[in-house]
């Protein structure tokens, strides 16, 4: 028998992006438990920040009338974040190439060219108001 | 004494040296006070001003750009930003994004320092 350590979440969160980074550092010391290494944990640390302040400051725009709906399903070696807003979404084939020189010093497309960088995949709907991140961990990698 | 919440400053040899006081720097509001501080070390001509990572463990976009807007202020200037003691992790950061091409990144402080005047 394998003992397979999990740990799953599942919460409408206020867009507040106080309680969203709570709530991700609660996500991270959860996943530190079940034993994923802190070395891989910087990606997924900075994968988190960038879904879900994304989804509450630009999704949501802190609407307080608006949820932001928070998916965490992990276990010691898969990590998956299922991170909707209710905003009116966003094209990210629109994201500017920030590492293009004329684009280097531009605000945006940061994010999204981090998580591409950390996860394995990175995955908007239709609407682009859903995000949906995956991460196998490496074993041979840490 | 400063008042700032998010920075500390000292001066060597006419450069302003600033620490960033959190180790993560992810939190909205401690973001937008630590980019309000960062723009109170540009000087109409400019201003030399070195960052020591050191203590930064983590940092999320949002983050970066407040470096990007200083770095931006200052060259307008005539002046110049220079980051320095950056931990691996980080350092990985800015050379996923590119932007170790946009900023001046030193192995320590004294190095960022020195290379004013050099």
């Amino acid at each position: 028998m394998t003992d397979i350590a999990y740990w799953n979440y599942d919460e409408w969160l206020p867009s507040d992006t106080t309680v969203g980074s709570e709530v991700i550092l609660c996500i991270v010391e959860n996943m530190q438990k079940i034993g994923w290494p802190e070395k891989e944990m910087y990606g997924v640390h900075v994968s988190l920040e960038e879904a879900i302040i994304n989804a509450i400051k630009h999704g949501n725009q802190r609407d307080p009338e608006k949820k932001v709906h928070v998916v965490v399903k992990s276990t010691a070696e898969n990590f998956y974040l299922k991170v909707t807003d209710q905003g009116a979404g966003f094209d990210p084939l629109a994201v500017p190439d920030c590492t293009a020189p004329e684009n280097l010093e531009l605000g945006s497309g940061r994010g999204l060219l981090m998580m591409r960088h950390y996860m394995d995949e990175v995955i908007y709907n239709h609407a682009g108001n859903q995000l949906e991140l995956k991460k196998q961990l490496q074993k041979n990698k840490t | 004494m400063s008042d700032f919440k998010c920075i500390d400053l000292q001066n060597k040899n006419d450069v302003t040296v600033v620490k960033l006081r959190d180790d993560k720097v992810t939190d909205a509001e401690r973001i937008a006070t630590l980019g309000e501080e960062l723009m109170t070390l540009s000087q109409p001509d400019g201003g030399r001003v070195v960052i020591n990572m050191g203590n930064v463990r983590f940092l999320s976009s949002s983050a970066i750009n407040k470096l990007i807007v200083l770095e931006r202020r200052l060259s307008s200037g005539g002046g110049n930003l220079k980051l320095s003691n950056l931990r691996p992790e980080v350092e990985e950061v800015f050379n996923i994004t590119q932007l170790h091409s946009v900023f001046d990144i030193r192995a320590d402080e004294n190095d960022a320092v020195g290379a004013f005047d050099s």
